[in-house]
């Protein structure tokens, strides 16, 4: 029973601690207010470029995801090697039925590729000439629903073509006009046949729409007299396949894949496939961690000026804190509390703040504006989305508060110094 | 309980080329329930010999024993329990935490003593009803005249029952009235609960009602008579 009352009274003079430390925040209004509201909005300023930026790469990897890797690839290994036209997945049909069965597949798309070129009356250009079942790859890319004129690949009709803009324009191409695509066929010959264009895409990637376009797959695996498929992109479900760092869904799907494939073939999650694309995950922690780092420190030196002031200031009080018998240990931690609560207060309002504004920009989204054409080449979106998840908002308050908690430090070492009476012959 | 103080001396600025020496080998002795006035002229050393005996500055060389423990070989951490426990001090400032008010003045330095929350709201009532402060302990110190600031102090200083109570100067901030009013507290507490009053002042109204007045001249005692 004893031992239960110290205990709460112990609690009670912590409490009494904290109270007394709050009060002492708000004896500058002016002070404390003008520092909460510089924390308040760098913090919404540093959040939002953080969302900003993490909003960037999310766009950039779910549009590779989404038009380049798929979540898993694969290929023959010597086709990656020495993309050879003969080079073809060795027994797809273990492949197929096993996709069939994962429930986590959502589509998947065989292709015949055959690097070739595309020449109108005008210019030629190498290109990759992606043979693809009009349905299939429609459920695996967005392509269907890029298309800018025209239509995508139909069913029926000789030899359609789907271009991207940038080739349409490089070639001077609209609707109708006539292409002749000529590549090596299974033999090493040339072939070739003359296409029409059915439709114009594009994509949020330039450098891939200067690489690409796509042709129906018999006629394609008929002109190069190719038994077989090059590559099998596959696509999981949303739910499935994590959230765009995580590739820990295609990882999965991968291992299934393996077991029943031929060792021959490769098959690849989409980290694999765009090592790139990892580096841009690891990448984006540091780049919001500088930019962190750079507010956390500029707040830091901020705090410490002013628990400087607001601690030298009151001397004297400390001085009389410690005769009447306050142990150093609890006015260091009245000192720390003071600026703590300072921590917590302004990171709690400034995140709030922050959590606004990022709502309301995931809502309406940043238009890029003129930066869109440079950061097309990445296979970024015209409109930005910020995103910040919630253990990153959490991972910031802590920074903030221990940050604030750091910087009361050094003013609470000058006053522990102190005897009371050189404390209290302090003169302001 | 006791306060004997033996061959104590203060210097400041030791080391320098010109030391004050503030105190110069004083022996005192003050017994349980005294009511002493320390005067002398400005600079005599009053407030160094107050703090010496309150344990906030260490003596040069000599001895302070209270009880016959010598406060002076306490370490840090015992010398501040035993002003927390056994000194009250009031301040020529009063010297009141301004964010809290005058009751929470009083239980902050019963709660220092780990004493639960219903005591030291009882005991700290208590004592602002005794200084009359019963209708204003909710004000905190800015809303309070320097008076009844002062008052407050003489609350806070007798709230953990020490063994006897500093006061420097504890009406140099104030008027006649007010000085009075205080003296008749001080004064009835000594009375009623023996607690020893240990006082500086250079006013003579303060020094007619002490029992013991002792006179200080440049750091030495020159007279010691009681009244
Ligand atoms: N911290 C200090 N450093 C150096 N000298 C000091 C210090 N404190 C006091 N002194 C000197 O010690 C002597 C005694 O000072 P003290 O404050 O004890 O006198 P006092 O009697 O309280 O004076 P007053 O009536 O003006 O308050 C003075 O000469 C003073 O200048
Ligand atoms: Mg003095």
């Amino acid at each position: 029973m004893g031992n239960n009352s110290q205990v709460a009274r112990k609690k009670a003079m912590t409490a009494q601690i904290v109270k007394l430390a709050w009060r002492n925040l708000w004896r500058n209004k002016i002070r404390t207010g003008i520092m909460l509201a510089s924390m308040v909005f760098g913090l919404m300023g540093v959040v939002t470029m953080m969302g900003f930026l993490s909003g960037m790469y999310v766009s950039m990897i779910d549009n590779a995801i989404a038009w380049q890797t798929s979540h898993v690839q694969v290929q023959n290994k010597r086709y990656l090697e020495d993309p050879d036209i003969n080079e073809v997945i060795v027994n797809p049909a273990a492949l197929y039925s096993e996709l069939d069965r994962l429930p986590q597949v959502s589509a998947y798309s065989a292709r015949v590729v055959a690097d070739g070129m595309v020449a109108s009356a005008r210019a030629n250009r190498g290109i990759r000439i992606n043979g693809v079942n009009v349905t299939d790859e429609a459920a695996v890319t967005p392509i269907a629903a890029h298309i800018e004129q025209g239509t995508w690949l139909p069913e029926t009709g000789r030899y359609p073509v789907v271009v991207s803009q940038k080739t349409a324009e490089r070639l001077r191409l609209s609707l109708g006009s006539k292409v002749v695509l000529t590549f090596s066929d299974v033999n090493k010959d040339v072939t070739g046949a003359a296409f029409r264009v059915r439709g114009i895409y594009r994509s949020p990637s330039s450098s891939f729409d200067d690489a690409n376009l796509y042709v129906r797959q018999q006629e394609l695996s008929k002109l190069a007299g190719v038994e077989g498929v090059h590559e099998i992109a596959v696509l999981l479900d949303a739910s499935q396949s994590g959230d765009s760092f995580d590739n820990q869904g295609a990882e999965l799907v991968a291992q299934a894949l393996m077991k029943v494939s031929s060792t021959q073939n490769q098959i690849r999650d989409w980290q694999q496939v765009q090592p790139m694309l990892a580096t841009i995950i690891s990448q984006m922690g540091v780049s919001n961690g500088v930019i962190l780092l750079i507010f956390v420190t500029a707040m830091g030196f901020g705090i410490i000026n002013i628990m400087l002031m607001s601690v030298f200031e009151r001397t004297r009080e400390f001085g009389v804190l410690m005769a009447v018998g306050m142990v150093k240990s609890k006015v260091f931690l009245l000192i720390l509390l003071e600026s703590c609560l300072l921590g917590v207060t302004g990171a709690a309002l400034g995140l709030l703040g922050s959590f606004a504004v990022i709502a309301l920009l995931g809502q309406t989204g940043i238009p890029l504006g003129s930066m869109s054409e440079g950061l097309g080449a990445f296979g970024v979106d015209t409109t930005l989305y910020p995103v910040l998840k919630t253990g990153e908002y959490f991972g910031v308050f802590l920074i903030v508060v221990v940050a604030s908690m750091l910087a009361s430090l050094y003013p609470a070492r000058q006053i522990l110094k102190l005897r009371p009476v050189d404390a209290m012959s302090h003169k302001h | 309980m006791s306060i004997e103080i033996s061959q104590l001396s203060k210097t400041y600025n030791q080391e320098s080329d010109f030391p004050v020496h503030a105190v110069k080998s004083l022996d005192l002795t003050i017994e349980q329930g005294e009511f002493v006035a320390v005067m002398g002229p400005s600079g005599s050393g009053k407030t160094t010999l107050l703090n010496m005996i309150g344990g906030i500055d260490t003596p040069t060389s000599g001895s302070v024993l209270i009880d016959s423990e010598n406060i002076c070989e306490l370490d840090d951490k015992a010398l501040i329990a035993f002003r927390r426990d056994h000194v009250g001090f009031i301040f020529q400032d009063y010297s009141l935490l301004p964010v809290l008010t005058a009751l929470e003045n009083v239980e902050f330095v019963m709660q220092l003593q780990g004493l639960s929350e219903k005591v030291c709201r009882a005991r700290a009532s208590e004592l602002l009803t005794m200084v009359g402060l019963g209708e204003q302990m909710h004000k905190v110190p800015s809303k309070l005249s320097g008076g009844q600031q002062q008052r407050v102090a003489v609350a806070r200083a007798l709230a953990p029952r020490p063994r006897f109570v500093m006061a420097d100067e504890p009406t140099a901030n104030l008027d006649a009235k007010s000085t009075s009013e205080l003296l008749d507290i001080m004064q009835s507490l000594n009375e009623k609960e023996g607690t020893t009053f240990i006082f500086s002042t250079h006013d003579q109204r303060v020094i007619k009602r002490a029992k013991r007045v002792i006179v200080f001249e440049d750091g030495k005692l020159t007279e010691d008579k009681q009244q």
